[in-house]
């Protein structure tokens, strides 16, 4: 009877969790689930299809181009903030005068909505009055506007800005890491008359590892799943060239104010699409993970 | 680069930090954070003194101070642009989020803790099972059909109750933090007569106070930033938009060229809250992140 009771109060007091996880968590993908092997356009009837929406994901060029597109953005984004961020955690893993100040100014992007920063970086980016340009007129830098977010650069662009709001996450993350690694290593190894160099490939390396491998793991992820700020710099523009698979996913649910270059809303197919990518940033995290697997076992 | 083993010869001092490196290396290291630094900040500073700027001053450029400090923008954004309802909008979104995400997550940590029952494992599982799937968009119209037919579509309750739903961070957090307190508390009151829900309120809650504290900074700041959940929301219904989507609607309007200045200001009012609470409490703020790596 007690033991009854107490089950009741644990579900009592657990329904909340269990109803909003069950509904809005789990229920919306068993829909997509579903209505990928419907043609369903969100209105009128959905009919089953089968197989066809994979057949025509595979020959879809937009959306390969958009994978593409996100590996190159993914790719850049980890290369500049993974080496700079850990840089930076070392450097602010010693002690010196200003260091919290500096760790402080790092992580601020951290907190800042990416929306509403991409609407400053657009003002700031924008080629034909855009503040940088401005800047760089005025000092004698160039002599003709960049066109920052134009078809050649607009990657470039996005990349840059999704380090600025990156680089001091990993850093605390890594700093974090950094503070577990015991003082008196670096004393007695800076006795056996190691440098700074050497001291950070053959002790702070090594000793990070498995937290680097963490973090660059979050990373990949994050950088395959960010399209936030795309959205609102750039819409995937201009001419597609910075449409990344994420944000191709949500036009076909809900149609941008510039999505000319993606078709109408298509659910079934939406949602085949969204399987797709999630299978693809699965096969990419499982990969590192065998990857990283490897390389420890040659250590 | 043998002939480079020089810097071996330093010695260290007495205090235990690292001895100095030889002046043209710190030098280059301090100019290095530096200039990160000024790269980091210049897009804020930039933002916020262009928000005190005439839109032409802003249009010629060059310019970092504003010559003439326009208040009136913001008394401009805040009255014509909307921008008081997208900020009552906002905090509206982000307490309630805040208040039932901890009270949500609470419940289910101090039930999976403290008490023995059926299908704990397959909950826990649940819960973690939500942190890892990435469909990314596709779970949105779901979750926009279903408060349709909820009918809670025309206000902002739709918003709030799917943030709410993805508490399985907060969730985690506050279980381990509770792993941590003795159950000496709940025991002694449940002697004197406590019911579990009285222990819950009376005992756990006080106790988890830190971790609700965290918890509370990293909803709220999530909530308030957050940006695809209120735009799908509110496509049809700008009273209902938050500063996020209110701001990128302003960014695409055509008049978007000529409001460069309300832009601006409309940032600001979206950045400076959460910056002036940062600027307090820092430490705080990175507790969230450090902590996910830990947790």
């Amino acid at each position: 009877m007690i033991k009854l009771r107490r089950i009741g109060f644990s579900y009592a007091f657990l329904a909340p969790s269990l109803l909003l996880t069950v509904v809005l968590g789990i229920y919306p993908i068993g829909w997509a689930i579903r209505y990928m092997f419907f043609d369903y356009k969100g209105y009128g009837e959905a009919k089953f299809v089968g197989l066809d929406n994979f057949e025509r994901l595979y020959r879809d060029g937009p959306f390969w181009h958009s994978v593409a597109n996100t590996f190159v953005y993914a790719g850049g984004k980890l290369i500049l903030t993974i080496p700079l961020s850990l840089v930076l955690a070392v450097v602010l893993n010693r002690a010196f005068r200003g260091r919290s100040a500096l760790r402080a100014i790092y992580f601020m992007p951290t907190i800042i909505s990416s929306s509403v920063m991409a609407v400053v970086f657009y003002i700031l980016f924008n080629s034909y009055n855009g503040i940088l340009n401005q800047y760089l007129l005025k000092l004698g830098l160039i002599s003709v506007p960049i066109p920052w977010l134009g078809p050649k650069h607009a990657m470039l662009t996005t990349i840059l800005i999704a380090a600025w709001g990156a680089v001091g996450n990993y850093m605390l993350l890594f700093l974090a890491g950094l503070q577990n690694i015991p003082r008196d290593v670096y004393e007695s190894s800076s006795l056996d008359g190691a440098n700074r160099w050497q001291q950070f490939r053959y002790l702070t390396l090594p000793m990070l590892g498995p937290v680097l491998q963490i973090v660059v793991m979050l990373a990949i992820i994050n950088a395959l799943k960010g399209y936030e700020s795309i959205m609102v710099l750039t819409d995937g523009g201009p001419i597609g060239k910075t449409e990344v698979m994420y944000l191709y996913v949500y036009k076909l649910f809900f149609p941008t104010p510039s999505a000319s270059y993606v078709p109408d809303q298509q659910f079934g197919y939406g949602s085949a699409v969204g399987f797709a990518t999630a299978v693809i940033v699965g096969v990419v995290t499982l990969g590192y993970h065998l990857l990283s697997r490897r390389l420890n076992r040659l250590q | 680069m043998k002939s480079e083993a020089w810097p071996s010869m330093r010695t260290r001092n007495s205090s235990g930090r690292p001895a100095a490196g030889p002046w043209p290396g710190r030098l280059l290291l301090g100019l290095f954070l530096l200039v990160t630094a000024v790269l980091i900040l210049f897009p804020l500073v930039a933002a916020f003194l262009g928000s005190f700027m005439t839109n032409a001053e802003i249009a010629a450029g060059g310019k970092l101070v504003p010559s003439v400090w326009q208040f009136a923008n913001y008394k401009e954004a805040w009255v014509q642009a909307n921008f008081s309802r997208f900020a009552w909008n906002s905090l509206f979104v982000s307490a309630a989020t805040t208040v039932g995400t901890l009270i949500v997550a609470s419940m289910a940590a101090y039930v999976v803790e403290r008490m023995k029952f059926p299908g704990k494992a397959l909950f826990v599982g649940l819960q973690a099972s939500t942190m890892f799937v990435a469909i990314g968009a596709v779970v949105l119209r779901p979750q926009f059909q279903l408060m349709v037919d909820l009918n809670l579509n025309t206000s902002l309750w739709g918003v709030i109750l799917i943030l709410i739903s993805s508490h399985a961070y907060i969730f985690f957090i506050l279980l381990s933090f509770l792993q941590g307190i003795s159950r000496e508390l709940d025991e002694a009151a449940r002697i004197d007569g406590c019911s579990s829900a009285g222990i819950y309120w009376r005992i756990v809650l006080p106790l988890l106070r830190p971790a609700l504290g965290v918890g509370a900074l990293f909803t709220f700041c999530g909530a308030w930033n957050e940006y695809l959940r209120p735009l799908v929301f509110t496509l049809n219904n700008p009273n209902l938009q938050t500063l996020t989507v209110g701001l990128s609607y302003l960014r695409y309007g055509s008049s978007a060229a000529v409001q460069t200045h309300y832009l601006l200001a409309g940032a600001c009012l979206s950045i400076l809250p959460l910056l002036a609470a940062y600027l307090v409490a820092n430490k705080s703020f990175m507790q969230m992140t450090a902590g996910s790596l830990k947790g």
